[in-house]
């Protein structure tokens, strides 16, 4: 199977914060799923426009590891911040994504056992996306794979730094590439 | 996941395993869901929960660590389908700190009860566990396997629990009333479920009689909100209309649903509307109760569990009660599963609906075999 066509493909570079992302504070994961699928959408879509049955698959092998500290913190200290609710799973940026560019299709998220080489999405996940297209719910499929520098992990709540500071911070990059692929003729 | 090409054929069920606050088995689970019955929820004591404002669940007594109790529904419906030697694993588990260890011991316990350790984590929320169903059903209709297993596992743990607590997902009043007035949220579970895909040649091949056919599935995204869902259901009612398409099932042949029905007061309207413009008039005659409202929310092994519950009603045509009902919402307008007497048709085909943060909508359209 994966007989796919490629239509758009973006690497994020390796050590540049993403711009924030409103309504989803405490880890860089969300901000940077947003952004390399905003790039990797516009590169082939232009604008965002009329629906579209394009779905939308998350591969991250690490998860969002800074909310999922963050939550466990809080819950063990004396306050929730609300907000942790709304990103306390991967699908939730991906409704960001999808409200924003009017994207139909199935949303779905995995975590491979291994992260992908730098820039490159993993196998699997392409795999899936070959399957979903075929399925027939899809004419295109976004596939997003996002790992968080292990040491940004350690920006629990009580961190007040964005990305940037935190990525900053601890030396390490977070990384992300996005494809956007279709079923090969 | 590539493997040598066995001929396609239709999925069906050839096992199923599952592990509920009510204990081990579906027996157990049926009896409780077509009771309507309320003693699956507790106050919770297993973690501190003083600070919360919510402060019940539907918990396992006793509850195994999360790879144990997922490897005890596995053996189970490896045991009914007899081993499904090589057989991939779907797996659906909450994504968090835990993930990879969980799945790990998962893949090794797998591995001993002769599958193909676990080839995909699924961590897509609430409709995680559909949406490894579909991707199985797809991989044996499509002939790449004769076989997949699909397994989820969620047990309520504090950290997931102070946040949907704070984000006021949780009822305020500690019950669970799906599409009923005064409902204020949803209550979490506890659950591990696997089921057995097998192409219906594969069965018949084997001599083994399905518990029942994945007639159809279909997936959408509401295109809406980070976590609200889109208010016309229009994306719910897409993803139902795919499964009856793909099916070839008419929304006329459909005889129950067990819907999403968290108890959420805007996702309870919006599916409502979903099943309004999908079946029309017909809906007035429809059961649909949402088993949530006895089993608790098992997030990404609720679409599991609840399969595993609507397999059950369709083998038995006992209907899962929406329990916590106290009374109408003018606006929600369907033929609930009440509990007391009914005279529901043991029905032939069954759809179970799923819904989750993202937008994403799942419909797994299940038949008698």
């Amino acid at each position: 199977m994966n007989r796919l066509r490629t239509l758009a493909t973006v690497r994020w570079p390796d050590g540049e914060p993403p711009p924030p992302l409103p309504g989803f504070p405490a880890s860089t994961f969300n901000p940077l799923v947003a952004a390399v699928a905003e790039r990797c959408l516009a590169a082939h879509y232009g604008e965002p426009g009329p629906p579209r049955r394009t779905g939308l698959l998350l591969a991250s092998a690490g998860g969002d590891r800074a909310t999922a500290l963050a939550i466990d913190t809080a819950a063990a200290g004396h306050r929730m911040p609300p907000l942790l609710f709304f990103q306390s799973n991967p699908n939730a940026v991906l409704g960001y994504v999808a409200a924003r560019w009017q994207l139909t299709g199935p949303v779905v998220a995995v975590s491979p056992p291994e992260a992908a080489a730098p820039g490159e999405v993993p196998s699997d996940a392409l795999e899936l996306a070959a399957l979903l297209l075929a399925d027939g719910d899809a004419d295109h499929v976004l596939v997003i794979t996002a790992e968080q520098a292990e040491p940004a992990a350690q920006a629990g709540p009580a961190t007040q730094a964005g990305p940037a500071e935190a990525a900053e911070a601890t030396g390490a990059a977070d990384r992300a590439a996005a494809v956007l692929v279709a079923a090969a003729p | 996941m590539s493997s040598s090409a066995p001929p396609a054929g239709r999925p069906v069920f050839t096992g199923l395993g599952v592990l509920s606050a009510f204990g081990a088995g579906p027996a157990p689970l049926a009896a409780a869901t077509a009771g309507g019955s309320a003693a699956g929820f507790a106050a919770v004591t297993r973690f501190d929960v003083a600070r919360r404002g919510t402060r019940r669940a539907a918990l396992l007594a006793d509850p195994p660590p999360l790879a144990e109790a997922v490897l005890g529904a596995l053996a189970d419906a490896c045991a009914q389908s007899e081993p499904p030697s090589g057989a991939p694993l779907l797996l659906a588990l909450h994504s968090d700190l835990h993930t990879r260890e969980v799945a790990a011991e998962v893949a090794r316990g797998a591995a001993a009860l002769g599958l193909a350790g676990v080839a995909r984590v699924y961590t897509g929320a609430c409709v995680a566990a559909a949406t490894a169903v579909a991707d199985a059903a797809a991989l044996v209709g499509s002939g790449r396997h004769p076989r997949v297993v699909v397994a989820a596992g969620h047990l309520v743990e504090p950290g997931v629990f102070a946040a949907f607590d704070a984000g006021r997902a949780l009822a305020r009043d500690g019950e669970l009333r799906p599409f009923s007035s005064g409902r204020s949220g949803t209550l979490l579970g506890d659950a591990a479920a696997a089921v057995v895909v097998e192409a219906d040649t594969a069965a018949a091949a084997r001599g083994v009689r399905p518990l029942a056919r994945l007639a159809g599935w279909g997936r959408s995204g509401d295109a809406h909100h980070v976590c609200r869902p889109r208010p016309d259901g229009a994306g719910v009612a897409r993803a139902v209309r795919s499964a009856l398409a793909r099916a070839g099932v008419a929304p006329s042949e459909v005889g129950y649903v067990n819907a999403n029905g968290t108890g959420s007061p805007v996702s309870d309207m919006a599916e409502a509307r979903a099943l309004r413009e999908v079946f029309g008039e017909a809906l007035s005659g429809l059961p649909v109760s949402s088993s949530k409202s006895v089993h608790g929310h098992a997030l990404e092994a609720s679409a599991l569990l609840e399969l595993v519950v609507t397999i059950g009603a369709l083998g038995s045509g006992r209907l899962p009660v929406n329990a916590g009902w106290l009374g109408p919402d003018p606006e929600i307008g369907l033929n609930l599963v009440l509990s007391g007497p009914r005279q529901d048709a043991r029905p032939r085909c069954a759809l179970s609906l799923n819904s989750a943060f993202g937008g994403a909508n799942t419909a797994l359209l299940v038949a008698a075999a």
